[in-house]
């Protein structure tokens, strides 16, 4: 399902509430003037799926951390921050996979071009 | 464009603070990246307080090819070398998971011969896999080489057998769209049956050279316990979260090819603790032997060969796909949104990477030898995790 990025907070509280127990999977998918970041739910007691999709600004991407509800966010938003440069509200980001990277571009975002970089370094 | 630079940098080097009330001050100690415990380049920051850990916090990222950009640069099928190099314990896995992802969007019927050796094939790297992760474990726990050599020794058939219907030892390439690359050998049944008995034989000696090894089980019984409702919050995939008793496995739960023709059972265990986690892979290696066993006997023998690939293929369609495999380490999910011939954005899930994030939770107030039972226990393979 679709949502605006307000009724985040609220919708996974009310799926988790209703049974939707796991958090499998959060990724984003660049599509120029904004970005979707998904969020993949799963209920082990009735084996149902559920995919909620969150349209975000592409210039200053920003949305709430659901590390309270679903503790398997973690790593994934700090993946989120780093290789799309979304800004998680509410947490403290430290860097998880490029330590090193430049964080200027953001490197699975469309405008950062495989190996444009390559001659600065 | 502007971006917001708000990422905090890690800061490096061992260091030691002193409490004021303390005698015994806490120590900072770094664990690799390279180190013979940790399975790949996987650098752990430990705060111990005597031989007591305090904190935990595994530092990822050392092999970052960037897979999933560069995927993003290629067309579907120059893309199979990639994928498999994830997960060079069992490649064939993550082969299955991709190709099926591309199958679904570019909307291919796989012959029905293919979809049972698909089984078979992916059935023995799961065997494979945890001989693997048997052999290093427990050697890691200081039970040398017995069980590595045997393990092995099981995994070296395995491999061959694979490396005959295959035709290379390690990364496969064997998938096609709708099929696979070539004809079956003639003796295909035969030899696999052949292993499938050679395996059970072989693998029915282990409990005894384990579970009769006091070392083994007092490095692993009650060491790392990860309860039910924990395992859940956290994400925790595959054995780990059997062994916590969740009775999840993606090939019951959302069946595919023709595992809902297949009698099995998924072993679950109730304690959550390193010695579970074994088990649970145990049970699972014999549970593989019974599906391959049950897959021969309705296997029809028809052509099973799949698409050539061409330079231009057939296109996808624009929907997003996502599919589901269960991987010998977890559940592992590919979300693709397709262009017509290269993914425009190609994510995958690694269930590695959710049950590593859960090591600083297991591994709080225990002592500091028992961090490699823990995180031997998850079998993280690191070239899957960075990507």
């Amino acid at each position: 399902m679709e949502i605006q990025k307000e009724a985040l907070l609220k919708t996974l509280r009310g799926l988790k509430e209703n049974g939707y127990d796991t958090l499998k999977y959060i990724t984003a998918v660049d599509k120029n003037s904004y970005i979707e970041v998904v969020y993949l739910l799963y209920s082990t007691l009735s084996n149902n799926s559920e995919v909620v999709v969150v349209e975000v600004d592409g210039k200053k991407p920003e949305i709430d951390t659901v590390t309270e509800i679903y503790h398997s966010a973690d790593w994934y938003e700090r993946e989120l921050a780093e290789m799309f440069l979304i800004r998680i509200k509410g947490r403290n980001i430290k860097r998880l996979l490029l330590e090193e990277w430049n964080g200027v571009l953001a490197p699975l975002r469309k405008d950062y071009v495989w190996g444009s970089d390559y001659k600065k370094r | 464009m502007e971006y917001l630079h708000h990422l905090e940098r890690i800061t490096y080097g061992a260091r030691i603070t002193k409490k004021d009330d303390d005698l015994m001050p806490i120590m900072r100690i770094n664990v690799g990246p390279i180190h013979p415990s940790t399975h790949g380049v996987l650098r752990i920051v430990v705060d111990v307080d005597g031989d007591t850990i305090k904190r935990v916090e595994p530092h990822i990222g050392f092999l970052h090819r960037g897979v999933e950009k560069l995927m993003e640069t290629r067309m579907y099928m120059q893309n199979l070398p990639y994928i498999e190099k994830l997960d060079y314990a069992a490649p064939l896995s993550w082969d299955d998971l991709y190709i099926a992802t591309v199958e679904k969007a570019v909307g291919i019927e796989v012959k029905e011969t293919a979809q049972y050796a698909r089984m078979i094939m992916l059935e023995f790297q799961r065997i494979a896999s945890h001989l693997l992760w048997l052999g290093t474990f427990v050697n890691d726990l200081g039970q040398m080489f017995t069980m590595f050599m045997w393990a092995f020794r099981e995994r070296a058939v395995t491999m061959k057998f694979l490396e005959d219907v295959t035709g290379s030892r390690m990364f496969y390439v064997n998938l096609r769209l709708g099929g696979l690359v070539r004809e079956l050998p003639a003796n295909f049944k035969d030899e696999a049956y052949k292993l499938a008995d050679y395996l059970e034989d072989k693998i029915s000696e282990y409990p005894d050279m384990l579970e009769k090894n006091s070392i083994f089980m007092e490095r692993t019984k009650n060491i790392g316990i990860l309860k039910k409702d924990d395992a859940i919050n956290y994400g925790a995939t595959g054995p780990v979260v059997r062994a916590s008793g969740v009775e999840y496995d993606v090939r019951k739960n959302l069946p595919y090819y023709f595992y809902n023709k297949i009698k099995f059972n998924i072993p679950v265990k109730i304690n959550g603790d390193s010695y579970d986690r074994y088990r649970v892979r145990y049970e699972e290696m014999r549970e593989s032997i019974k599906i391959i066993r049950q897959v021969l006997d309705i296997m029809p023998e028809e052509n099973a060969i799949g698409l050539p690939i061409k330079l231009i293929g057939p296109p996808a369609k624009s929907e997003v796909v996502i599919s589901e495999r269960e991987l010998p380490r977890g559940n592992g999910i590919v979300y693709m949104a397709p262009d017509k011939q290269k993914p425009y954005r190609i994510a995958l899930k690694s269930p590695c990477f959710i049950n590593l994030s859960i090591l600083p939770i297991l591994a709080k107030d225990i002592k500091f030898a028992d961090l490699f039972s823990i995180l031997g226990s998850l079998d993280v393979v690191m070239a899957e995790i960075d990507r």
